[in-house]
């Protein structure tokens, strides 16, 4: 304790190194070696202290002074709407991420709904911030996948063993019998970012519990098969072809195509016919007991439903090919 | 006459002959980083070049007129760490305020800067080279940030290149970067004792 005291003394006493204050305390301490020391070090130390100093003060005002100048504007209500969003840079809404999308909602409040993967509450979130009310737009649009034909269901001509796309493979012709149909090499998993698309036995199959609909998987797609529909109902009715094909020719490579007969328009209204091929029409879809028998009569099954718990699809009859 | 050529020589064996990343192996770390595309590789060249010449001239200025007066050679290094912290803080303001895409895709390279040793290291050479005039310190300090730019242009178009080739599997990724920036070195060598 004596020491620290002691210390601490000869320590202001030589800063100061006051003529005065020296010969004061002289009179009752004697300087020795080690304190000497302290005082060399300390006499080589302070200009080097002081010429950072200086130098470190001399370049804060130079920062100080570029930051004035060169200040960036950051809304901060850019940065909630930022944090409002999932965050998942997936580009449905058109924007490469989610910063670039906030900065447009917020310059332009009519984008507010682009954003599929937050959906209603991420839109609800924005409105708030923006101080604006937003309308119902309507159920969510998720996938669907005009093609149910598993391997066994077509036909092929010959084996293809090029790269694994469906890109490069719709490139050639006769990779597989039909023209229009799912090629199974998984462009539009590849393109999923959450994991809810898979090619289940060559055929691409959505999962609904992970999809967002954030239309990546509909934009990979080289033969445009899949769609998004606005699911109004927990399943939908869909007619799962692709094939404009004739009636014939489309019996000829795939089990399950569909062929135009007509059956279903005239059960429905709702099933449109055009090219050979029967579209429902989301627009007035309502599902009544027509729609159940026109599913039912289907002579090739392709009217199936898919959703969260889409039951399994019936199988068309067996038909002998008496042509072949 | 003889000035200008001095400069001249010494420009060119900064840029080519001792170049800090292929002979002196210094900033290799954006040098792997940010090499990746061409336009952004650029740009980083632009960023360390700025920063170096400014840092590089100013301190020259400091140790030859400060520190070598007061005899404070010992805090050399703090006192440059300074200078290039200042100088890095300044060039990434202003790359915020007017390039904004360029700083998105800097990330974390453009702050890291400051710990680019071929900033640090080319101030500690102009002193090992007993650089005696400022011009010569400042044809250096550019001089050193052009050649980094032309490393980091040359890499990045081999890798935009690379990208395309068919490179074993084991060597992916980060060893066959490694590779080419051996090969770079190696192909730089060559012109090793031209001048001085």
């Amino acid at each position: 304790m004596t020491f620290v005291i002691y210390y601490l003394l000869f320590t202001i006493y030589y800063c100061i190194d006051s003529a005065a204050l020296h010969t004061a305390l002289s009179s009752w301490v004697q300087p020795t070696p080690f304190l000497a020391d302290i005082y060399q070090l300390w006499n080589s130390a302070w200009p080097a202290g002081l010429t950072m100093l200086g130098l470190g003060i001399g370049f804060a005002i130079v920062l100080l002074i570029a930051s004035i100048k060169l200040k960036v504007e950051v809304d901060p209500k850019i940065e909630q709407i930022h944090e409002a969003l999932p965050n998942l840079d997936c580009g449905a809404c058109g924007f490469p991420g989610c910063g670039q999308y906030a900065k447009a909602v917020m310059e332009n409040p009519e984008l507010i709904g682009k954003c599929a993967p937050g959906g209603p509450q991420a839109s609800a979130k924005i409105a708030d911030i923006l101080n604006l009310q937003v309308s119902d737009s309507g159920p969510q649009k998720r996938p669907i996948v005009h093609c149910r034909a598993h391997k066994s269901d077509k036909i092929f001509y010959a084996g293809y063993e090029g790269i694994e796309s469906c890109t490069a493979a719709n490139a050639l012709a006769n990779v597989q019998g039909c023209a229009f149909g799912c090629l199974g090499f998984g462009d539009c998993t590849r393109a999923c970012k959450f994991d809810a698309l898979h090619i289940v036995d060559g055929l691409s199959t959505v999962d609904y519990e992970k999809c967002t609909g954030c239309t990546a998987c509909s934009k990979a797609c080289p033969r445009n098969l899949i769609e998004m529909v606005p699911f109004s109902h927990e399943n939908m009715m869909t007619v799962a072809c692709s094939s404009k094909e004739s009636g014939k020719s489309t019996r000829a490579i795939c089990k399950v195509g569909c062929i135009g007969c007509g059956l279903c328009a005239k059960q429905s209204e709702q099933f449109v016919i055009a090219n050979n091929l029967a579209r429902v029409d989301y627009v007035k879809y309502q599902l009544t007991e027509k729609e159940e028998t026109a599913m039912n009569k289907c002579p090739t099954k392709v009217i199936i439903y898919r959703g969260k718990s889409a039951p399994e699809p019936q199988q068309p009859k067996q038909k002998t090919t008496t042509s072949a | 006459m003889d000035t200008v050529t001095a400069l001249l020589l010494a420009f060119i064996s900064i840029v080519i002959i001792n170049n800090l990343v292929f002979t002196k192996f210094l900033g290799i770390c954006p040098y792997l980083g940010v090499s990746g595309r061409i336009d952004m590789a650029f740009g980083m060249g632009m960023a360390v070049t700025f920063v170096v010449t400014l840092s590089g001239t100013m301190t020259w200025m400091i140790d030859n007129w400060i520190l070598m007066k007061l005899g404070l050679e010992v805090t050399r290094y703090v006192c440059f760490i300074l200078v290039i912290a200042g100088a890095v803080q300044l060039v990434e303001m202003y790359v915020r305020k007017f390039f904004p895409s360029l700083y998105d895709s800097f990330g974390i390279f453009l702050p890291l800067i400051t710990t680019n040793c071929a900033i640090l290291g080319l101030c500690l050479f102009i002193n090992l080279w007993e650089v005696d005039s400022l011009i010569k310190a400042v044809v250096l300090s550019f001089g050193a940030g052009i050649g980094f730019t032309m490393a980091i242009c040359i890499m990045a178009g081999i890798r935009e290149n690379l990208n395309l080739a068919d490179v074993p599997d084991c060597l992916k990724g980060a060893p066959i970067t490694l590779i080419t920036a051996g090969l770079l070195s190696l192909a730089f060598m060559g012109f090793a004792g031209m001048i001085k």
